[in-house]
């Protein structure tokens, strides 16, 4: 299976990005795309820390193992795309 | 190969038994190397030994079968891996522990040190207040993963391994990290980025090395600090 790493992009410039070295194993972009979001909600839910203010500023610069990006997902992707309010 | 002797041991627990009770465990101590992720209780399955750490360290987690787990705990020279189940008359653990950093244990059989558990009260009562820190560890990590960013764990977490090493530098990945403090890989990455940024440790890959002990004393607060000032009280008569 190939290595997809998440890469947290949480402001912009060098110092904006918390870069992934390790990776994890999934089936495809498809599955990726689906780890990103469920891990974009859990550090929603749980990820209390001291540098990210805003999470929904924040998203998943996905790369693979050249160090190619595959795709970008928005933490505001958690939220269903009409809200309950519209 | 020669036994250890009680004045050159450097696990904690085994210096502060009285010399009968060292006397009682010495011929059955035997030295063996742990290497990295080397598993020394795993769990459900019967325990047929346990491990006075000498150097390195072991990680207490416990493991849902979907696979998500969490650390507990670490045991090094301060302890005795296997205690709280054996001398709490279980003769398994749902628990898994296993080497986070490489080292050297004394390992004894099951039955020789339930045998001398049961002829000597001076030995029983040391390992039981031992296992009374433990559960004030275990209790103090629940507060700690309630109450506190995951900057403040993470402080902890290297503090508590920095007690239970020789040298400033430990191997760890985020991944471990992460399983340390109960958290995703990039809450654990963004943990190490902020330590790092205060100059109070310095990343690499797969390394960190501690800087600033002082310092990160000062981050973990009431994080830190009150198993260890039990152990000292309970186990070594500060």
């Amino acid at each position: 299976m190939p290595r997809y790493f998440f890469n947290l992009r949480h402001r912009p410039g060098s110092g904006g990005l918390a870069a992934d070295h390790e990776g994890d194993e999934l089936a495809d972009v498809n599955a990726a795309r689906a780890h990103a979001l469920s891990e974009a909600r859990d550090l929603i839910a749980r990820g209390r820390n001291e540098t990210i203010r805003d999470w929904m500023v924040c998203s998943f610069e996905v790369t693979d193992e050249r160090d190619k990006p595959v795709l970008t997902v928005p933490f505001s992707d958690t939220l269903p795309e009409e809200g309950v309010w519209d | 190969m020669s036994q250890p002797q009680q004045t050159t041991v450097r696990n904690r627990l085994l210096k502060a038994l009285s010399q009968d009770d060292f006397a009682r465990l010495q011929p059955h101590l035997e030295p063996i190397d742990a290497e990295l992720k080397q598993t020394l209780i795993a769990p459900n399955q019967p325990i047929k030994q346990l491990f006075f750490p000498e150097s390195g360290y072991g990680s207490l987690a416990t493991e849902a079968p979907e696979g998500s787990k969490a650390a507990a705990g670490i045991i090094g020279r301060e302890g005795l891996i296997g205690a709280s189940p054996v001398l709490l008359g279980a003769d398994r653990t749902p628990h898994h522990i296993f080497i986070q950093a490489p080292g050297e244990m004394l390992a004894i059989e099951t039955g020789v040190l339930v045998a001398a558990v049961d002829q000597s009260p001076s030995l029983r009562k040391l390992l039981l207040r031992y296992i009374q820190v433990l559960f004030v560890e275990a209790v103090q990590t629940a507060f700690v993963n309630a109450t506190y960013t995951s900057e403040v764990r993470l402080a902890r977490w290297l503090l508590m391994c920095h007690d239970r090493m020789d040298g400033d530098e430990l191997v760890m990945t985020h991944e471990f990290v992460s399983l340390m403090l109960g958290v995703q890989r990039s809450s654990a990455t963004l943990a190490v980025q902020a330590l790092e940024g205060y100059r109070l440790i310095k990343a690499r890959r797969g390394r960190l090395t501690i800087l600033d002990r002082k310092a990160l004393v000062e981050i973990a607060g009431a994080g830190y600090g009150l198993p260890e000032a039990e152990y000292a009280r309970l186990i070594e008569g500060a």
